[in-house]
């Protein structure tokens, strides 16, 4: 007993056997523990995966209707002013100095009725209109860069009273449509984000859920470690990189799914999609899958965390 | 000689119950002491003070020179490393043999063990407590007084400076107690402070060591080694 009890024990390779047991207890342990409790982590690595798929899509898409927001934004602040067949050259004239004197105004460009012809064919279901009249019914016009697209209405209203101006279908400007798009995309937005927090909160109590019975699992164990003085961290962190663990194998399948699932977009879809959501690329695709990676990673840390808190904050 | 556990004006309450009221008490390194009294006189209590279980509702518990009363939560296993813990029902893990359950106490307070050593200073404690032979033997496949041997092996490997036993012999016929008992009191020889909660007065009066007397939660005897007293709880 006396050995046991006052024996001095030298430190040797100290350093190695601390990386080696901490390596151990933190990751070997947690991925035994990862395994043997798989049929009470399923459900939350199923949700997560859920959670991070779905918000890797609606990422995607908010990315695209972004990128189609600003697109409408840019044509809302051009405005085409429609000049008569018969305008003047002078009243043309002055039109465009008015034009290029204002200052919300970026640049003004001309527009003959042969060019409106032209842009018009390349518009669908244009063409056929433009083929059954008989002369060219598109007007010439003077195009307006607005530097603000609020202020597209006054400019419209401004220009009404030129000679020069087409009194039937004076300029583009059409008060609704901007605004339409900006509700439509700020309802969908508001509806997205609302689903995914609540997928987000139930993805998280159904992770806190799992990681606490894993707890449960080892109580004895972890009342062991702690009754013999294991460090917290030591007694904490197996669950902790268990929950990543979950968080990580979750944000990698989603991810994969995100990445396979836009990439056959971009490559199915061609045109189709890249209308539908214009700046989607390849290296969009992988930053996407990137992120949901590590949307989980962090998940299931932050969950395990969580949970690890509330049921181990001892005495 | 300074104190190595030093229990100063403890109260606890739960509730409106008193669990220990302004308890003085001192140990001194090697000493051996026996903590007895009725059922729910406050011995757990005391002896979860002196682990930090339970902090004091007031006074002072201080342990090796550690306020145990003031520690924070991230304070509390370093404290933990110096008191060894005996209970009745062994808290031995079922899927660890019985040199794997003294070799993970020991590894998991002391990072800079390597496996060997760990599985050495295992093997030299289980030889201590007797049980040299059965060291890879699950504690389902022990006797209650081997599982209690094994639950001490794991106690001392650490080299604490101080044990506590709660009740443990309560689940051990008397011969066995006995050797548990003897156990503990060669601990106590080489150095290590030992303070036992027990119900058994057999065994305290044939050890003749100091024994705490509580009741109602006060310490009302502190006898000295050497001598027999009345134990005059016992009658009431």
């Amino acid at each position: 007993m006396g050995g046991v009890l006052n024996a001095q024990f030298p430190s040797r390779r100290r350093l190695q056997n601390v990386v080696r047991n901490t390596f151990r207890h933190l990751f070997a342990g947690a991925a035994r523990s990862w395994t043997r409790n798989l049929g009470t982590t399923a459900p939350a690595l199923g949700s997560m995966t859920l959670l991070l798929l779905l918000s890797g899509l609606v990422g995607l898409s908010a990315f695209g209707l972004q990128r189609l927001a600003a697109s409408q934004a840019a044509d809302a602040a051009e405005l085409h002013i429609y000049l008569r067949d018969d305008a003047k050259q002078p009243d043309v004239d002055a039109l465009r100095a008015k034009l290029t004197a204002n200052r919300q105004v970026t640049a003004v460009s001309y527009t003959s009725k042969a060019d409106a012809l032209k842009r018009a064919q390349r518009r669908p279901g244009l063409p056929e209109l433009a083929g059954a009249a008989d002369d060219n019914p598109f007007p010439a016009s003077l195009d307006a860069k607005v530097r603000n697209v609020q202020d597209v209405g006054a400019l419209a209203g401004s220009v009404t009273a030129s000679p020069a101006v087409d009194p039937v279908l004076p300029t583009s400007y059409n008060p609704g449509t901007y605004q339409r798009i900006q509700t439509v995309l700020t309802v969908v937005g508001i509806a997205g984000g609302a689903f995914l927090v609540l997928l987000a909160f139930v993805a998280i109590a159904v992770t806190v859920n799992s990681i606490q019975a894993a707890i449960h699992a080892r109580q004895e164990e972890v009342a062991i470690m702690q009754l013999v003085g294991a460090p917290r961290w030591m007694v904490r962190g197996p669950f902790l990189v268990e929950g990543a663990m979950t968080g990580s194998i979750a944000g990698l399948v989603a991810g994969a799914v995100t990445l396979a699932a836009s990439l056959a977009g971009l490559a199915l879809g061609a045109s189709t999609f890249a209308q539908l959501t214009p700046g989607l690329t390849v290296g969009v695709c992988f930053l996407a899958a990137g992120i949901v990676f590590l949307a989980g990673l962090v998940l299931g840390s932050a969950a395990s965390l969580v949970s690890v808190h509330r049921q181990m904050e001892s005495a | 000689m300074p104190a190595i556990v030093e229990i100063v004006g403890a109260t606890c309450l739960f509730g409106e119950i008193v669990a220990l009221d302004d308890v003085h008490l001192a140990l001194r390194p090697g000493e051996l002491a026996f903590v007895v009294g009725p059922s729910g006189a406050g011995k757990t209590t005391l002896l979860k003070l002196i682990n930090r279980e339970m902090r004091p509702t007031s006074g002072e518990v201080w342990i090796d020179g550690h306020g145990a009363h003031a520690l924070r939560p991230g304070q509390i296993a370093s404290l933990r490393r110096r008191v060894g813990v005996v209970y009745q029902d062994y808290k031995l893990l079922p899927r660890l043999t019985a040199l794997e359950n003294v070799a993970f106490a020991l590894q998991v307070c002391e990072l800079a063990v390597s496996d060997e050593e760990a599985h050495d200073r295992a093997l030299d404690a289980l030889e201590a407590v007797g049980l040299g032979g059965r060291d890879d033997a699950y504690p389902g496949e022990l006797s209650g007084g081997q599982q209690q041997r094994v639950a001490i092996a794991r106690a001392v490997v650490t080299q604490p400076p101080v044990l506590i036993a709660d009740e443990p012999t309560g689940n051990l016929d008397l011969e066995t107690a006995w050797q548990v008992m003897k156990l503990l009191e060669q601990v106590s020889r080489f150095g290590t402070t030992v303070l036992i909660a027990t119900h058994n007065l057999d065994i305290v009066r044939r050890m003749q060591r100091r024994v705490l007397t509580l009741v109602e939660g006060r310490l009302v005897r502190d006898q000295p080694a050497g001598r027999v007293g009345r134990l005059a709880w016992a009658a009431s």
